[in-house]
């Protein structure tokens, strides 16, 4: 028999049933393994004016403590080599920017050790303003969080401008020129937690030739040896990440969290070390799903064509970058849904707040956009008096059709899922809505405002 | 104290208000039951004492001094599965895995005290316990096999290859 | 009537791969002396079951039994690059780099055989571990031969390395365009939501969600079922329970605990109709694109969409708490829900737009003539 297409078993599902799947936290080392817990910034913005990690040292237990004067290479991007420059220490050296921010780690004993040995650390804040509301960050008297300001600069490249994600297609003032109607909407998608079951934890043992042996519960074992690698400035052959199991990610440990840092406290102590987060630190200073900002402005027409879209977006990055300028640009390739628009004009823009770092989720990028489009698409219909399968049946990409930066889409096939729902749904379709395939438009369905939409050479048009 | 776990009997000199979660994972090396929030609230590290599912990241060892503790190590094996664990794997009940033993033990308790449930008292019973893939359907249905006295081939652990099923293959191109 | 009942649709896109390509995954495989196969990869499986759809993979590539490959993919070490599992790149780039390594074992497979068969490699076949003439099904030997005899007889390994990378996407700052397709394929999906409204209380229950996705191909339909499924209640999650920041922008009152943040349990599941749709992508493995994580995109829209078939009011900041609903019904029952007309401009939510809130909005501001 095929395999392929076949409802198969799990390949590791006895394993998870029995109980005997290894997880992170489930390796043992023969020695046993010291504990790692952390300093984290109790403000929102603050300057450090003095960090003392003496005492904590001399604490029953303690077998080292980490600051950034520890780290060889403390500032490090994860996505330099995108060209998205470093931004963010691994552990802050004279400013916090978030609560949560880890300042120190330290290796000890047990976890209660090592969390009496953070509580020791003496530290002295000054505390700064802060922002927190992406849509005042603009103001002329807002608070600069941020050494680039409080927006990033560079989606030319390194140094390079522009500082916003621009689309710009077609003749957008004809289009709204045009337009019979245009529908304006405001969409704001809430931060939310990846909370796998499974925290971010990280075991790391030193071979004696100083190797560094990693189990990682990272989404992305390449990836994450790449960063930590760049902390340590070493090469590749000094780690070996050992993972490919984990207890659900979502995006969460796209972020190498805890892998580097363990590591080097392994490197001090010369001892196995484990960092688990607690489900507090899950929650609280792990990175979220980004909150956005989406503000949409389209030029309809009273029989249901949408004939050009001006977009704002605002994305709420946090205190750094990590991927957010990528994950705009994902949202920028896609913001006009599943929908062929001919004139685009689109501005996002990476905003810095004080609060934890945003990051990759399910659906980066698209997940805010394709609710704000969705929703307002059904206002629009609404506001048009037109029904809401028609309006974006008509509307659909076909095959041959340009996406907003300028892809011609071969395979398209929203139409057949609209008719597949609607006909699970028991709604009956108008016969010529009923009809429509993702074949290149012709006819009605290809009005003059689309003809340059086309670039199939099967179009009626072309 | 104590205790004897999946039928082994052990005696321990641990600190009595010392977490049971912790007791069974790094003295003993039981490692079914998850450390997934250590506050009583997403159910990974469920197990049962003297039959009863009880989360043992608060269980004080002292609460259990002389019980008999089974975790999911407990119920069955890849060889000997117990018909929840075949159900789960038949199902596809598990995802990433992590929440699985205690959410199967937590089915196991459920089905000892109500042993033809509803879809909604298993919702009902089980809706502490976190799934975060989310893969709450086939887990109904896996726990919902079992209640109606489902039975189940495939407790060997080979990797049995299912029925092949046909996918509606609508003619969606062009 | 405090319950009224809406429906939503909502139609999403999704592409495979991340986005401006640049992302490689790559893999090698080894055969026993006995044919059994050993695939080496570096994809992590997060619960989305790579590792059951490589092996369903290169099963069929390489036309030998499910049960006799294993995959290992638990270390840097033995296996090589795989970028990682995220932007929905594990079925077609890993499954790619793991279908290509196994297309050059079947070719060695085939060299090795046509030698003990004395026959030309291309007139030969591999089906269910045996390798056979076309044509003359006696002339045949199994593949478990074959690697014996590449073992013991030719001093042969029989191996295969596969690589799979689109190339790097640049986009022009000032158009946002692009000259090569920044994505592997796309996938499309729609979602029907039937919700009932408390107008009392302000709650919205999900009665059903429909969802219909194509996914090309589904190597293993049981598992897409799992994404849509579990991406549903994620969505759902997005659209009536989660918000990390309650007083947001405020940062007060974060929960810390599931007991305090609304993850969506187990009572929370409505009734799902799953639609598995199969436009195959012609690059992809067997045909099959990405389902991953678009499977939580669609439910938040059409959630929106038939609170408002329900109720009237449109609730565009997330989630859709019963506040927000109530808050929206007492602004309609003043009469201030409606839209603002303008000329030909209808313009909702003004009251939170940057224009509205930002002291220097007009520096950023949506300018619509």
């Amino acid at each position: 028999m095929k395999a392929v297409g076949a409802r198969l078993p799990r390949y590791d599902g006895l394993g998870h049933v029995v109980g005997e799947t290894t997880f992170v936290d489930d390796v043992r080392v023969p020695d046993g393994n010291l504990w790692a817990r952390a300093l984290r910034s109790p403000s929102h913005a603050a300057r450090i004016v003095r960090l003392d990690t003496r005492k904590a040292a001399e604490l029953p237990g303690v077998h080292g403590i980490v600051t950034h004067e520890d780290i060889p290479r403390n500032v490090y991007g994860h996505l330099e080599a995108l060209g998205v420059p470093a931004d963010e220490p691994l552990l802050a050296e004279d400013e916090v920017r978030y609560k949560g921010q880890p300042i120190a780690v330290v290796a000890a004993d047990s976890e209660e050790e090592a969390q009496a040995a953070v509580e020791a650390i003496e530290l002295e804040l000054e505390e700064r303003d802060t922002l927190f509301d992406i849509r005042k960050a603009f103001d002329p008297d807002a608070p600069k969080i941020h050494p680039w300001g409080n927006w990033f600069p560079y989606f030319g490249g390194p140094d390079e401008g522009p500082d916003r994600r621009k689309v710009r297609k077609g003749d957008i003032d004809k289009a709204f020129s045009d337009a019979d109607t245009i529908v304006q909407g405001v969409y704001r998608p809430a931060a939310i937690e990846h909370c796998p079951t499974e925290t971010q934890v990280a075991l790391v043992v030193p071979e004696a030739s100083g190797r560094l042996v990693i189990y990682s519960c990272t989404q992305a074992m390449y990836f994450s040896m790449g960063v930590v690698a760049a902390h340590l400035e070493v090469p590749l052959n000094k780690l070996k990440f050992v993972g490919g199991t984990v207890g659900g990610g979502f995006g969460g440990k796209v972020d190498t969290a805890a892998e580097t840092l363990s590591g080097l406290l392994a490197l001090k102590t010369d001892r196995a070390v484990k960092w688990r987060w607690t489900r507090e630190e899950e929650f609280l200073a792990s990175s979220t799903r980004a909150p956005w900002h989406m503000e949409i402005a389209d030029a309809v027409t009273s029989d249901g064509w949408i004939l050009g879209r001006k977009m704002l977006t605002l994305h709420d990055a946090g205190a750094y970058a990590r991927f957010s300028p990528y994950g705009l640009t994902k949202h920028a390739f896609h913001h006009a849904g599943a929908y062929t628009i001919p004139n685009i004009h689109f501005d996002g823009f990476v905003v810095f707040t004080n609060r934890v770092p945003t990051t990759a989720m399910r659906g980066f990028g698209v997940t805010s956009v394709s609710f704000a489009v969705e929703t307002h698409i059904s206002r629009i219909a609404n506001t048009l008096g037109l029904d809401p399968y028609e309006f974006r049946l008509k509307n659909a990409n076909r095959v041959g059709d340009t996406t907003p930066n300028g892809v011609t889409l071969t395979d398209p096939s929203t139409v057949a899922t609209i008719h597949a729902v609607a006909e699970a749904a028991g709604d009956t379709l108008a016969p010529e809505y009923a009809a429509m395939t993702s074949e290149p438009r012709s006819g009605p369905l290809l009005p003059d405002h689309l003809v340059t939409q086309q670039r199939d050479g099967r179009s009626a048009h072309a | 104290m104590k205790l004897t776990v999946n039928g082994r009997a052990h005696d321990l000199a641990s600190d009595p208000l010392r977490p049971l979660l912790h007791v069974l994972r790094d003295e003993l090396d039981v490692t079914g039951p998850k450390a997934g929030c250590q506050q009583g609230s997403c159910g990974t590290c469920t197990i049962l004492v003297d039959g009863e599912a009880r989360r043992s990241c608060l269980t004080p060892l002292a609460l259990v001094d002389g019980a008999e503790v089974t975790t999911i190590e407990g119920l069955g094996d890849a060889t000997r599965l117990n018909a929840l664990q075949a159900a789960f794997h038949q199902y596809y009940g598990a995802q990433c895995g992590f929440c699985t033993s205690g959410m199967i033990v937590a089915a196991h308790a459920l089905l000892e005290r109500n042993p033809a449930p509803t879809r909604h008292d298993i919702q009902t019973a089980l809706a502490g316990h976190i799934c975060r893939c989310t893969g709450y359907v086939k887990i109904l249905d896996a726990i919902e096999a079992v209640a109606r006295g489902e039975t189940f081939t495939e407790t060997n652990g080979d990797r049995q290859p299912g029925v092949e099923e046909s996918v509606a293959k609508t003619g969606v191109s062009g | 009537m405090p319950r009224h009942k809406g429906r939503g649709i909502s139609t999403i896109e999704y592409p495979t791969g991340m986005n401006q390509n640049g992302d490689p995954s790559q893999a090698w495989i080894k055969l026993k002396p006995d044919g059994r196969v050993d695939v080496f990869a570096g994809t992590v499986d997060i619960g989305q079951g790579s590792k059951t759809v490589h092996t369903q993979i290169v099963a069929d590539a390489i036309g030998v039994p499910y049960e006799w490959v294993t995959m290992d993919n638990s270390n840097t070490d033995s296996s090589p690059v795989c970028t990682g599992s995220f932007a929905s790149r594990g079925t077609f780039i890993g499954g790619n780099a793991v279908r290509f390594a196994a297309e050059r074992v079947r070719e060695r497979i085939l060299d090795i055989a046509a030698k003990e068969l004395e026959a030309s490699a291309d007139d030969l076949e591999i089906e269910d571990g045996t390798v056979s003439v076309s044509g003359a099904p006696d002339r045949n030997i199994s593949v478990s031969d074959v690697a014996a005899a590449a073992t013991w007889g030719h001093g042969e390994l029989i191996t295969g390395t596969g690589a799979a990378l689109k190339p790097y996407a640049p986009v022009d700052p000032e158009t946002g365009a692009v000259e090569i397709e920044p994505h592997c394929a796309i996938s499309y999906a729609s979602c029907i939501a039937d919700v009932e409204v408390d107008d009392e209380t302000g709650e919205v229950t999900v009665l059903r969600l429909i969802q219909a996705y194509d996914v090309g191909r589904a190597i293993n339909p049981t598992l897409v079922e799992g994404q849509i499924e579990g991406g549903a209640m994620m969505g759902l999650g997005l659209g009536l329970l989660e918000n990390s920041y309650p007083y947001y922008p405020e940062t007060d009152h974060r929960g810390s605990e599931f007991g305090t943040y609304l993850a969506p349990g187990m009572e929370e599941l409505p009734e799902i109709e799953s639609l598995i749709l199969e436009n195959p992508a012609v690059d992809g493995p067997f045909g099959a694109k990405a389902i991953g994580e678009m499977a939580n995109n669609a439910q938040p829209g059409a959630l929106a969409n038939a609170v408002f078939d329900a109720i009237g009011v449109w609730v565009t900041e997330l989630p859709i708490t019963p506040e927000r609903v109530l808050r929206a019904l007492e602004r309609k029952n003043d009469g201030k829900h409606e839209p603002r007309h303008e000329g030909k401009k209808v313009i909702f939510d003004e009251e939170i737009s940057i224009g509205t809130i930002g002291a220097n909005g007009g520096a950023v501001a949506l300018d619509v003539p």
